[in-house]
């Protein structure tokens, strides 16, 4: 059920946990200003400009409050006297290791994507009418792989760098020399780091067309 | 029982038919035995996504007492497994259809002897669509990334929740309570659902009680279709954020369907997007749509219609 906004508690403003990481206040600080802010898309019709207002007055003394290491103990204090922050009491801050790797996470904070060397090639992918033309056959062979590859003008040796995988493997991979492939199960993983490095999607769905090419392929020779 | 899903919301063109008729066509081929009910006030057209030119029944008979039961109107389709009730041919005979028949139309579908039924509900907030709305906990609404779109999609997350309040009380005592709201909570206030259910909750308890595990149970999904490359992709998550922290309804997004023109050259050549272009971006995020919805339509219960 719906609780009036400025009723929540500044965790629950920002929607973190109770002992979350000042990276995490921050990152949901960053987050709520996305949704909230004035050009947003999301909430531009859901509030009237003094509703927004308000709204984005509160996070602000939510996020300046729980920033600074005293302000949030003495919050955190009043919550507690207040029996609201049942959750934290007696229980230690649990101990988390801060995943800057974690992708997922990132896809939430970002403010202003900033044009990566990925989305570039997202872009040159989306873009190309032969790339699009080929992932949208029923099986895909190595050397369709290879002709996306050189489309994008991509060296095999940087997807070899990349990902790790031997050269060798690659090129008999791109050269269709089905019969000194490695095991399917590396193949697949093999496979499926290659069209990340390449930003080919949706991975496991082209990966899976590979395999099926790969299995009507054996069946001819 | 059935499982029962209707499908709104956005705006005209944000892709309601296509979706509900792509879902249709995937949880058939799923082997689910499925019915599409094109309840689409302003434009009934489902029956040309699904290789049905000429409708030769329609809802228009079952309005107009031509026929009488409810089952009598289903038609094929040439895809095995799914069923269709062709809209109205006149936009009218649906506008004007009187409660009493409303209400037994509702009984009637929801009688229906299927697995799965999809209601495609155009875009509306009418009464009508409302009441459609609420035949099932469940439903599923559909916005593009655009303003308009996604407004209407708070617009009628609130109608739904108005109207569901509506329907526990007689003309009287709603105007009553909303004098009573505003007294309390000041003007406006009726606009808030917060300050209708903490007034409910005081001089109605019992049905505060059972509006409010209404709402709970409640299970909106969101589709955010037709979404291009520079499109926000976590949107649709941001959408279902603020719907829950201020209208107070769960809801859940249940993906992106990518924006592909492919989709417009199928329907022009009448033919099946996802037999046609079954290797695209969008038939993949169309196929994990089908899967999200058939794993969570285990446990429906009818909600009580009065
Ligand atoms: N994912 C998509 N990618 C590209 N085009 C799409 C997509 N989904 C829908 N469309 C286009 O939008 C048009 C309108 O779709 P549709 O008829 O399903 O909308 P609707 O919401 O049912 O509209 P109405 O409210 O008028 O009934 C389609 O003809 C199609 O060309
Ligand atoms: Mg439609």
């Amino acid at each position: 059920m719906q609780k009036d906004f400025a009723k929540l508690n500044y965790y629950e403003m920002l929607d973190i946990s109770p002992v979350a990481a000042f990276f995490e206040i921050r990152h949901a600080y960053n987050a709520a200003l996305q949704i909230y802010g004035a050009d947003s898309m999301v909430s531009y019709s859901l509030f009237s400009n003094d509703e927004r207002k308000k709204i984005l007055n509160h996070l602000e003394r939510a996020y300046l409050t729980l920033i600074n290491a005293q302000e949030r103990k003495k919050y955190d204090k009043e919550l507690g006297q207040a029996g609201l922050l049942p959750q934290v009491e007696g229980r230690t801050p649990l101990k988390r290791p801060a995943c800057i790797y974690d992708v997922k996470r990132q896809t939430g904070v970002k403010i202003m994507p900033k044009k990566t060397n990925k989305t570039i090639l997202r872009e040159n992918v989306e873009g190309n009418k032969k790339i699009s033309e080929i992932l949208s056959r029923p099986e895909i062979s190595g050397t369709d792989l290879k002709s996306i590859r050189n489309e994008l003008g991509i060296p095999l040796e940087e997807i070899a760098q990349e990902t790790r995988v031997r050269l060798d493997y690659l090129t008999y991979i791109e050269e269709d020399k089905t019969n000194r492939l490695p095991a399917i199960a590396f193949l697949k993983g093999f496979i499926k780091a290659y069209l990340k490095i390449l930003c080919l999607e949706p991975v496991d769905d082209i990966c899976a067309r590979y395999m099926k090419w790969l299995e009507n392929a054996g069946k001819k020779s | 029982m059935a499982q029962i899903w209707p499908i709104g919301g956005g705006k005209g063109g944000s892709g309601k038919s296509f979706l509900t008729s792509s879902l249709g066509r995937l949880l058939a081929a799923m082997g689910k035995k499925t019915l599409l009910v094109d309840l689409d006030l302003g434009s009934a057209n489902l029956h040309t996504l699904l290789g049905v030119p000429y409708p030769e029944k329609s809802f228009s008979d079952f309005i107009r007492k031509k026929i009488t039961l409810l089952e009598d109107i289903v038609l094929e389709t040439p895809i095995n497994n799914l069923f269709i009730i062709s809209g109205a041919h006149d936009s009218l005979d649906i506008a004007n259809l009187p409660y009493e028949q409303k209400i037994k139309t509702v009984r009637a579908i929801a009688r229906l002897d299927y697995d799965w039924i999809l209601l495609d509900l155009g875009a509306g907030t009418s009464f009508n669509t409302l009441d459609f709305f609420l035949i099932s906990q469940n439903s599923i609404f559909v916005t593009t990334p655009e303003p308009t779109s996604i407004e209407n999609v708070y617009r009628l997350v609130r109608s739904i929740y108005f109207r569901r309040i509506r329907q526990y009380f007689t003309a009287t005592e709603f105007k009553t309570l909303e004098r009573e709201v505003e007294t309390q909570f000041g003007e406006g206030s009726f606009n808030k659902p917060d300050c209708i259910i903490q007034v409910i909750k005081l001089a109605h308890p019992e049905k505060g009680e059972i509006l409010e595990s209404d709402f709970n149970s409640f299970k909106f999904k969101l589709v955010l279709n037709q979404l291009r490359k520079h499109d926000n992709i976590v949107l649709g998550s941001q959408i279902c954020k603020i719907i829950e922290k201020h209208l107070g309804f769960h809801i859940e997004f249940a993906g992106n369907v990518t924006h592909d023109d492919r989709v417009h050259d199928a329907i022009c050549q009448r033919v099946s997007f996802l037999e046609r272009y079954p290797y695209t971006r969008t038939a993949y995020d169309l196929r994990e749509l089908s899967k999200n919805i058939a794993k969570s339509g285990n446990q429906q219960l009818m909600l009580r219609y009065s």
